[in-house]
């Protein structure tokens, strides 16, 4: 994109996240930063850092020449210097009964998720009551949760109140779920927000929800319409919990 | 932590494997210093307003960001699970800093913000990126706007 707006006149320059393809591509001026995937300017609620990255992305375009790459003069946390991804403090106060490894049928399933979904509504509300503001977009909780379940139960192709395609639907309640449960779960007192490394494994690792989303992606791998087996195997789940692309 | 190396598996490989485009030209453009450059932002983070289409297909297209637009307004439907979204949860501003360009301005640092910011979805076809990249350009002219900040996620 830098490339072709700088072709047509409009001066470009860029966050990098991943510096080896900043490198191939070349683009006119380029900050690289060492932040995590989804985190551009590096960390929630720091004002600070956020404006020393926006300030010298922006200083490249007094670069005399290029094309540029910089990188970020950032220090790192040993955490990140390691990689290390073991959890750190966070531990999800929510503990849910179910569901246990052994829990094999959905039925069993789907009522353990139906619960967890219960539970966690009221600090999902109090949260959106507190801050204005919510990540879910198309399908409130209760909706996710019928659309979801419906599908892992019966097969159900229902996208609800929307006119999109069952595919997309899917796709945007599993999003609105995840959004749910991360904004019910750091809503309860005294809860610190996780990295998204701790919240992943406690979603993926510990949640009804999680064996929901797995449940809904190996229903897709069946289906005979090529959007939906496309949904199931690349948009449901991410890579690190099995997804196949 | 976003250097290959430090990814694990599989998700290492499905990045490094990913088609880079290389250019045999690198055009330059100039512009007067920063205190009086008028800036826009350029996220492919599949973000849009709230009541706007979903991010449904990888063709290219575009939603359009006012600078008005407030933390509660603007919401994310990109396609991929394998980024993290609980930072953009928290604070919009780690993915799409329009508080602290609002200050920049405010400051002197920059000159003014664009009327109108653009997202995409990252995993378009770069080609496809072509054909909306000359529209945009149209469109960022017509605002006045003479320097784009492009923000991954």
């Amino acid at each position: 994109m830098g490339h072709f707006l700088e072709t047509e006149g409009i001066a470009t320059t860029q966050i990098s996240l991943i510096r080896e393809h900043t490198e191939a591509i070349n683009p006119p001026r380029a900050l690289w930063v060492p932040f995590d995937l989804g985190r551009p300017l590096g960390v929630p609620s720091d004002k600070g850092l956020q404006r020393q990255v926006l300030v010298a992305a922006l200083d490249l375009l007094q670069a005399a020449e290029g094309p540029v790459l910089a990188d970020f003069e950032h220090r790192e946390t040993e955490a990140e210097t390691t990689g290390d991804s073991e959890p750190a403090a966070w531990a999800c106060p929510v503990s849910f009964e179910g569901p246990a490894d052994d829990i094999t049928d959905n039925e069993t399933l789907i009522n353990g998720f139906r619960q967890e979904v219960s539970e966690l509504r009221n600090w999902y509300d109090t949260g959106l009551g507190k801050t204005g503001r919510t990540s879910v977009v198309h399908f409130d909780p209760d909706s996710a949760a019928k659309l979801l379940s419906a599908y892992v139960l019966k097969g159900a192709k229902n996208s609800g109140d929307t006119d999109l395609s069952f595919g997309v639907a899917l796709r945007l309640a599993a999003q609105d779920l995840k959004a749910f449960y991360f904004e019910a779960v750091t809503a309860r007192p005294g809860v610190a927000p996780p990295d998204s490394n701790s919240f992943n494994r406690w979603f993926w690792a510990d949640t009804a929800a999680g064996r929901v989303l797995l449940a809904a992606r190996n229903r897709c791998s069946s289906e005979t319409d090529k959007l939906l087996r496309m949904t199931g195997k690349m948009l449901l789940v991410p890579m690190d919990q099995g997804n196949q692309s | 932590m976003a250097r290959l190396d430090r990814f694990p598996e599989p998700m290492r490989s499905h990045l490094a494997d990913l088609p880079c485009p290389s250019f045999q030209t690198h055009p330059w453009i100039t512009g007067p210093e920063l205190s009086k450059r008028r800036v826009s932002l350029i996220s492919t983070a599949g973000l849009h307003l709230r009541g706007d289409r979903p991010f449904q297909s990888m063709d290219g297209d575009y939603r359009v960001i006012p600078e008005t637009a407030q933390a509660n307004d603007l919401v994310m439907t990109h396609i991929s699970t394998n980024f993290d979204r609980t930072g953009f949860q928290q604070d919009w501003n780690v993915v799409f800093p329009l508080d602290r360009l609002h200050e920049l301005a405010q400051e002197g640092v920059i000159g003014s913000i664009g009327a109108y910011h653009y997202s995409f979805m990252g995993a378009a076809d770069p080609a496809s990126m072509a054909t909306s990249a000359k529209k945009l350009a149209d469109l960022l002219q017509g605002d006045r706007v003479d320097a784009a900040l492009l923000v991954p996620v």
